[in-house]
């Protein structure tokens, strides 16, 4: 009896010890959950970008579905520490790319901006070359020969689109994990500090600031002089774009992660509440409010007159505000977290499985998918 | 299912209260840490009362163990029989030092999955946290993400200057020093030594992968529990080189029930006399060894509390 218990004890002392280090061991890394990014897909005269879930920037020819070039793979060093050999990881890829005549830009995780050229796949230059920022997970922005992106250290970066030297930084006072937004001579950025920020594109010279109660992750939306934005205190602001005056401001019940969107007069603001809210554009008063019945965070699309939502249980929605009515497109089966894209009335829509998915806009119809992995 | 439940009952509340905790501290997420550990040694204090008094009573055993294998060392099935009617009628569970840690694996789970959420570690997890928050608190939705300065402490990575490491095993040798029991046998020497040093030197190792949030807690909850050691036995244990404790130290409970298996060693002479065991020369060793270890000096003030208990140390009857 007494080797039972002991044994009963000895068993369990070594059960815990096996679950614990196996959390830890397996990986010869730090026991923290793995990004594994969310790119949304840019398009440009019907070829297709995105980040893969494998850290490679992947061109593919929306007719087709060949790719154009081989994927362009993006790695970072592994740290080593108590025997585990460094080795290299695939970098996480959160941001949509841009895509300009010559170039398309992608942002890593590992703290790197790529410029590869659109025509070959080859690597034109990286910012910065030599060390790493901090954590990119926004998308970059390009804008009269600047691109603008903000990282992890709080930073806004302002750098020649062509070349990569920085034209200017501008430090805020949190992590910027969102997308830039450039309209005119002002672009617009959130940050954990839970302030907007509206700076010059000439200088990075801050024109306002307006501070909520919450981190501040959207994408801004400028529309008719008035910029829309959400955050995590779950209000939606609607500010005045020359000085950032509070028009209005509407509550929801969770945060604001996606960036509004505006049709037909009327804003589309998802939240992670699971609620879409249409309000007018210029009141902000409550025209619709659709429940999608899961959280949404990326980023909707406009096809003729439709507004387009996935939310993240994958389930594809067209909203329309006039008639109050929501109908489902697709259900895609998988969770969807990257930003939507759409041209042609075919909209694009990156799974966390790692697969690009094309649905008919008007039937729901899945056109064709393409698994990303590579074999 | 069992997720939701987990979410529910375990994630869910520990998180919110460590972002209320977080905004009541100067909105600082190690010091809510600390506080996460006091409510949670807190509630456990029943438990770890139990585990010490019964750690101390296993100790206290130690001679009467020795005595069981000098008779009875050669008839293995004699010897774990009698061992244990020791246990049972002594009310000692030997197993009972792995339930505490044992309990806190869910909270040690829960504390991760809490650090890697609320800290915004990686986007996915930072997502999930919006699920968690509880929406009538509305505080908590203005101090999300929390700030993962502590000390020279990143809360979310591993500590990289390695002295967090060494706090956490040094305080864990520490509390498992002072628990280890001082034994002549040398099988349970081995295993004791075993344990002093394979858990410190596994947490250590832990320490150096887990965010430095969840190490906080292990250094915090071992010196949580070096005190309570201290303060309930009356002194450091193991670390002593002088083997006696205080009788006061003793739990009532267990002084019953040790008293009597005490008193039984007379029985056992007795026992021993009728098969023509050399009893006397088992007890004078185990009474005598001066470096043997703890058995004997033990040994002594329990006798020394039957005298001071002299109704609750009645002769139980004969089987």
């Amino acid at each position: 009896m007494k080797k039972k218990i002991i044994g009963k004890g000895l068993l369990l002392a070594v059960l815990l010890m096996v679950l614990v280090t196996g959390l830890a061991l397996p990986t010869c890394q730090p026991a923290q959950a793995i990004p594994r990014g969310w790119s949304g897909v840019a398009i440009a005269d019907g070829a297709l970008f995105l980040g893969s879930m494998e850290g490679k920037l992947v061109a593919l020819d929306s007719a087709t579905q060949q790719r154009l070039w081989d994927d362009v793979p993006f790695t970072q060093k592994q740290s080593s520490s108590l025997g585990c050999q460094q080795g290299t990881l695939a970098v996480a890829i959160y941001g949509t790319p841009a895509v300009t005549a010559e170039l398309v830009y992608i942002t890593g995780y590992n703290g790197k901006l790529y410029a590869i050229n659109r025509q070959t796949g080859a690597s034109r230059w990286v910012y910065p070359r030599e060390e790493v920022l901090d954590p990119i997970v926004g998308g970059v922005v390009v804008a009269e020969g600047k691109l603008y992106f903000g990282s992890s250290d709080g930073v806004l970066y302002a750098l020649d689109a062509a070349t990569g030297d920085k034209l200017w930084t501008f430090a805020s006072g949190g992590k910027i994990w969102g997308t830039p937004a450039v309209n005119g001579a002002t672009v617009y950025i959130g940050s954990f500090d839970k302030k907007l920020y509206a700076l010059n594109v000439a200088d990075g010279g801050l024109k306002w600031q307006f501070e909520t109660e919450g981190a501040i992750v959207s994408t801004p939306l400028v529309y008719d002089g008035t910029v829309y934005f959400g955050s995590f205190d779950r209000y939606l602001y609607a500010l005045n774009e020359t000085d950032g005056q509070l028009r209005w401001k509407y509550q929801g019940d969770n945060w604001f992660w996606a960036r509004p969107l505006v049709d037909d007069g009327i804003i589309y603001a998802a939240s992670v509440d699971g609620k879409v809210y249409a309000l007018t554009a210029d009141k902000g008063d409550t025209v619709a409010v659709f429940d999608l019945e899961s959280p949404v965070s990326a980023s909707p699309v406009s096809v003729a007159g439709n507004v387009i939502m996935v939310v993240e249980a994958g389930r594809v929605y067209s909203l329309d505000a006039g008639t109050r009515q929501k109908k489902m497109l697709a259900e895609l089966g998988e969770p969807v977290y990257a930003s939507l894209a759409a041209s042609d009335g075919v909209i694009y829509i990156h799974s966390a499985d790692d697969v690009l998915h094309a649905v008919n806009a008007q039937t729901g119809a899945e056109l064709w998918s393409f698994e990303l992995e590579s074999e | 299912m069992v997720g939701e439940i987990w979410d529910l009952i375990i994630l869910s509340p520990m998180i919110n209260v460590l972002i209320v905790v977080s905004g009541f501290l100067f909105n600082n997420f190690g010091l809510a840490i600390i506080v996460l550990t006091l409510i949670v040694r807190g509630i456990t204090m029943p438990l770890n009362l139990k585990q010490i008094r019964s750690t101390k009573a296993l100790q206290e055993l130690q001679p009467k163990m020795a005595e069981l294998h000098k008779k009875f060392g050669k008839d293995r099935q004699k010897l774990a029989q009698e061992q244990m009617r020791l246990y049972r009628e002594s009310g000692v569970n030997p197993a009972g030092c792995l339930l505490p840690m044992l309990v806190q694996l869910p909270i040690w789970i829960a504390l991760f999955q809490s650090i890697i959420r609320v800290l915004a570690v990686i986007p996915e997890d930072f997502l999930k946290l919006s699920g968690h928050l509880y929406t009538s608190w509305s505080q908590v939705f203005s101090l999300v993400p929390l700030n993962s300065q502590f000390l020279w402490l990143d809360l979310a990575m591993p500590d990289g200057i390695y002295l967090l490491p060494i706090l956490v095993g040094g305080t864990m040798w520490l509390q498992q020093k002072m628990v280890t029991p001082r034994t002549g046998d040398p099988r349970q020497q081995a295993q004791s030594q075993m344990m002093l040093w394979v858990m410190p030197l596994m947490f250590a190792f832990l320490t150096m992968q887990f965010p430095s949030g969840l190490a906080l807690y292990w250094v915090i909850s071992n010196v949580i529990s070096i005190g309570m050691q201290y303060f309930i036995t009356g002194g450091w244990g193991g670390l002593t080189s002088e083997a006696a404790t205080k009788p006061a130290g003793r739990d009532k409970k267990y002084i019953t029930r040790i008293t009597r298996v005490e008193e039984k060693a007379s029985d056992y002479r007795e026992t021993e006399a009728d098969i023509g065991a050399d009893v006397g020369a088992d007890i004078a060793a185990t009474e005598v060894s001066p470096k043997g270890g703890a058995g004997p000096a033990r040994f002594q003030p329990s006798l020394r509390a039957i005298k001071r208990h002299p109704k609750k140390s009645k002769r139980p009857k004969r089987r």
